[in-house]
């Protein structure tokens, strides 16, 4: 058990590195390093893993892991935020895959039109228009980004040594042993398994997709609101005509915003 | 059998948990708005990751039900988000997320720009160059005559 848990504090180290050495104010030879470090450490974590039975399916189960793991990371460090958003994307496409793996059809189908194709086209929209090239000062840098990395990386170390200590015990064996196999071939990796998620939201969660149906509906009305009102701005909120700005170190500690709190 | 759902649960365990780590990760070290709640989403993802892999281990539907309300949840913030995003940049002509430190707690200290390294500027396009090729037309003499601008 231990041996395992150190191959899973390499790992998350060696991807914390990577994520650093991939964080906006680096250049691309860095950026480089950073992958070969986070493709590393993502070795090292499959390591730690326990085997899936068949091959073929530890396989797929490799291919769609790393694709989703590399985007999420590429969408998280890549400075133009229009590759970012298809970076995204592609981390979409990934968790939709495994969601397939799961046997979670419907999920999987509603991940990719309604966050890939919805979500994420308003993301693009949006970036359309504040038509972002990767070039502004905001985008070439990041803040604290060693300090980040390293809480990142020990939060998955933390997360990913218990969830190993945990399910190597023999209860969860048990746990395990408790749902016989035709059962869940009858219900979650049923042929019906659509028709079955169907019935279970409208009898079971009844009350929770409604109450799910309103909150679109609250949002929509909110999103329509601020965009028809919010952008006429209050007097004493209007910008002033150069546009406001961060302090720059040598300057004098006024706050950029706090000149109508006199 | 139980062997492989515990090695499926497993992976899927660590898959959610790097995708919630490198979505805090970006949550906190980005500056542009749109990136910063692309990482949140980010981590959306991981928690319905590991959701699912609870329910196919329990064989029980409440973890896709709920994966299902995080989907619509999402949908509703990226509205409600994106539409203040947008009320924000028309204000300030910046999706710089410093811009908006006055909120912060009063005991805070004030994000200071430090100066960058001036960057490259941009390599002009490179358009490929194609040999001239083929032979020019002849045109008859009468169509000369007809149309003199060809």
């Amino acid at each position: 058990m231990s041996d395992v848990r150190w191959l899973v504090w390499i790992g998350c180290a060696l991807g914390g590195l990577g994520l650093w050495c991939s964080l906006p104010p680096r250049g691309a030879s860095s950026r480089a390093l950073g992958g070969v470090l986070g493709f590393s450490g993502l070795g090292f974590l499959g390591a730690a893993l326990p085997g899936l039975a068949d091959g073929v399916s530890q396989v797929v189960f490799w291919i769609l892991a790393s694709v989703t793991i590399l985007a999420a990371a590429a969408a998280v460090t890549f400075r133009n935020p229009v590759y970012c958003a298809i970076w995204f994307g592609l981390a979409l496409a990934g968790t939709a895959g495994l969601f397939l793996f799961q046997g979670a059809q419907f999920l999987a189908v509603a991940t990719v039109v309604v966050y890939a194709g919805a979500i994420l086209v308003t993301f693009l929209f949006i970036l359309m228009l504040a038509q972002p090239s990767g070039r502004a000062r905001y985008d070439r840098v990041s803040v604290e980004a060693l300090v980040s990395a390293a809480s990142g990386a020990i939060l998955v170390g933390v997360l990913a040594t218990t969830v190993l200590s945990v399910l190597a015990s023999s209860d969860a064996r048990q746990h395990a042993l408790q749902v016989p196999p035709h059962e869940r071939q009858q219900a979650i990796l049923a042929e019906d398994h659509v028709r079955q998620i169907g019935v279970h939201l409208f009898t079971t969660y009844l009350v929770p997709v409604q109450l799910v149906g309103v909150l679109l509906f609250v949002a929509l009305v909110g999103a329509a609101v601020i965009g028809a009102r919010g952008n006429r701005a209050p007097e004493n909120l209007s910008a002033p005509s150069g546009g406001w700005t961060v302090q720059k170190s040598e300057e004098v500690a006024t706050p950029p915003l706090g000149r109508n709190h006199g | 059998m139980a062997e492989r759902e515990l090695a499926l649960l497993n992976g899927y365990l660590i898959v959610g948990a790097a995708l919630v780590g490198i979505g805090m990760v970006g949550f906190i070290s980005r500056r542009n708005l749109i990136t910063i709640f692309l990482a949140a989403e980010l981590m959306l993802q991981g928690v319905s990751l590991s959701l699912i892999a609870w329910s196919r281990y329990h064989n029980d539907f409440g973890g896709q039900v709920l994966v299902l309300m995080i989907i619509a949840v999402a949908a509703a913030e990226a509205a409600i988000a994106l539409a203040l995003v947008l009320m924000l940049f028309q204000r300030v002509g910046s999706l710089d997320v410093a811009l908006w430190q006055r909120l912060r707690e009063a005991s805070q200290p004030p994000l200071v720009d430090h100066e960058l390294p001036p960057e490259s500027p941009e390599p002009p396009p490179v358009w490929p160059k194609l040999p001239p090729a083929g032979v020019r037309p002849t045109i008859p003499r009468e169509e000369l005559d007809f149309r003199p601008h060809v």
